[in-house]
């Protein structure tokens, strides 16, 4: 049965594992808690994992990729513990994503409108004018000029930075509990990212939503978060409160990272990339790992 | 800046208009010749007057008010001939189409969706069945079948389906990977749902397309079963046995050949370009 304890995290991944069907793991013992209202930041270079975590709690794997072990808890309720149907349910009443691609996150061939307003009629089973009403003061609120116009529009009549500010207002529409942002920003053009960034942390801070925030931008990082979660190749190498991370990183890849982020105040040092050095060496740790994970399964 | 683009003014004739209207009128055409042969027939079609035999077209020297399009070696109207041949081949391409289509393409998205053992049984059995010659698979389809209008169907719905799943499957897994899938099931769609309400609309202008150019394809196969016996029972006007007629009396009576072999050059071509066009008019991105 789904439990919920009085005082649960909102999001609780623990020592979670994910593999492609011959083993290879793509998560390696991978925990992280949100609490209620946090913006948690998720940091690593391309390739490790950061959007496999956000897919792995939403329920959206890949067909291939499967968990192999670990427990994943919205709200105290183990999701792994559930029927396919019921955590879908779980999943779709108290979480939503930002995804990365606004050009394809809205299905080309459908109108604004029924894309906002499904998930609410589907889901938490409001009346359409219920969820038009909610679809239209979202809209307004990330400051879309004439929500009825957007609504009966298709996808393609729509900049990128508008799309992103209509999947910012679906995010929110049903009021989830938790919010995973998969790099928001990173299709969008400088300026955009900007005001999509200040969008995403006002409505953050008004609905007290958790937000998993996924990123490889530093600056980013300190802008929007409380917390920061580091990966390197599927493992946590850092999880800190993201005044320490920056004030006093713990390892020596996060200190790496901070450094060969160009901040303006800064502007004098120049640019550090990461010791190649220092990834050898982050790589041979995962080997052992990986190495010891198996040895342990065979037993 | 205005939120919403605005959308640029449509030209009367562009490409696509021409290729949406122009096979129109000529589908439409057949489609009323179809309909309405008994009143816009000028002749009975099966009438023979061996008096009237292989009289020329209208415009040539000895032809016969009445008698539009010429007669053939039985002293049978040429025009009436093709307006009740149309019913046949319309008739036959769309249910052959549309069966074809259905079941093709149902095979396709499941492939392509849901991957898998699913994908491997329908892929492999669409190669196997790829490996038959189709004009000879057809032939002894209908041999085994028997002739008729329904081993007609039959036989192209069996051989063209696999058309249909493989464009589909292909199409699919590319929709399948697109970020507003999972946007829908984060929403708590169904597989099931999904598959049909969110991937379904975006394949549907290749499906259209693709049925359009089988229905094209079915009145062929038709007219290629008609040649060779092997369709419709002999009395009725086909184009096909009107080809396979005409062949033997190209020296003397060439009309007899040269029509109908126009009317099924058209049709073909018309509902391939009217795939395309419509292809084109139903995506909103292509548009
Ligand atoms: N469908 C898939 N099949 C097999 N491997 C995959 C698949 N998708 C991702 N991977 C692998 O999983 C690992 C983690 O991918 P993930 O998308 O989570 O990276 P990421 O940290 O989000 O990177 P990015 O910053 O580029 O988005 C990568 O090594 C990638 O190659
Ligand atoms: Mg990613």
């Amino acid at each position: 049965m789904t439990m919920t304890t009085a005082h649960a995290h909102t999001l609780d991944i623990i020592n979670l594992n994910i593999a492609l069907p011959r083993g290879q793991r793509l998560l390696r013992n991978v925990s992280l808690q949100l609490e209620p209202g946090e913006v948690r930041a998720l940091v690593g270079e391309s390739g490790a994992g950061k959007s496999m975590i956000g897919k792995a709690v939403l329920g959206i794997l890949p067909h291939r990729i499967k968990r192999t072990e670990g427990e994943i808890l919205l709200e105290g309720a183990h999701l792994n513990a559930m029927t396919p149907a019921t955590r879908r349910s779980t999943v779709a009443k108290m979480s939503a994503l930002i995804p990365q691609d606004p050009l394809t996150a809205l299905n080309p061939v459908r109108k604004i409108g029924p894309q906002i307003t499904d998930p609410l009629t589907r889901i938490h089973g409001w009346s359409h004018q219920r969820a038009l009403a909610r679809a239209r003061e979202l809209l307004d609120r990330v400051h879309i000029r004439a929500p009825d116009r957007v609504m009966h529009s298709y996808p393609h009549e729509l900049s990128g930075g508008m799309r992103q500010r209509i999947l910012i207002a679906a995010a929110f529409a049903p009021s989830p509990r938790l919010i995973v942002a998969d790099e928001p920003t990173t299709a969008l053009d400088v300026t955009v990212q900007k005001q999509i960034l200040r969008l995403i942390r006002e409505l953050q801070r008004e609905t007290g939503t958790a937000v998993l925030f996924v990123t490889h931008d530093m600056g980013v990082v300190a802008k929007i978060s409380q917390k920061v979660t580091v990966l390197f190749a599927g493992r946590v190498i850092e999880d800190a409160a993201t005044r320490t991370v920056f004030e006093n990183p713990a390892h020596p890849y996060t200190q790496a990272l901070i450094a060969a982020t160009p901040t303006p105040n800064v502007s004098a040092e120049p640019f550090q990339p990461v010791p190649a050095a220092l990834i050898t060496e982050l790589h041979r740790e995962t080997l052992a790992a990986d190495a010891l994970y198996a040895q342990r399964g065979r037993r | 800046m205005a939120d919403v683009s605005t959308n640029s003014p449509r030209l009367i004739l562009t490409d696509t208009n021409f290729r949406l209207w122009l096979p129109l009128f000529w589908i439409g055409l057949i489609a009323a010749a179809a309909l309405f042969a008994p009143l816009i027939a000028p002749q009975d079609p099966l009438a023979q007057d061996l008096m009237m035999e292989r009289l020329p077209p209208f415009f040539m020297e000895g032809s016969e008010p009445g008698y539009w399009l010429g007669t053939d070696s039985l002293g049978r109207d040429v025009l009436s001939r093709i307006i009740y041949g149309a019913r046949i081949a319309l008739f036959v391409s769309l249910i052959a189409a549309t069966t074809t289509g259905i079941f093709g393409s149902a095979l396709g998205l499941i492939a392509g969706y849901y991957g898998g053992w699913a994908d491997r049984v329908i892929s492999r059995l669409v190669d196997i069945w790829m490996a038959f010659p189709p004009v000879l698979f057809a032939v002894l389809l209908v041999a085994v079948m028997g002739t008729g209008l329904g081993s007609v169907i039959a036989a192209i719905a069996l051989i063209d389906w696999t058309r249909f799943a493989r464009v589909i499957r292909a199409e699919t897994m590319v929709q399948a990977r697109m970020d507003y899938v999972d946007s829908a099931r984060i929403g708590g769609a169904r597989r099931a749902a999904t598959l049909v309400s969110e991937i379904l609309p975006n394949v549907m202008p290749s499906i259209i397309a693709l049925l359009m150019l089988e229905m094209g394809i079915a009145v062929i196969v038709e007219a290629i079963l008609s040649f060779v016996n092997l369709s419709i029972s002999s009395d009725d006007p086909t184009w096909g046995s009107m080809i396979a007629e005409g062949r033997g009396a190209i020296h003397f009576a060439w009309w007899v050949l040269l029509f109908p072999l126009i009317a099924l050059f058209m049709t073909v071509l018309s509902f391939s370009t009217l795939g395309e066009g419509l292809k084109q008019h139903f995506d909103p991105v292509l548009k």
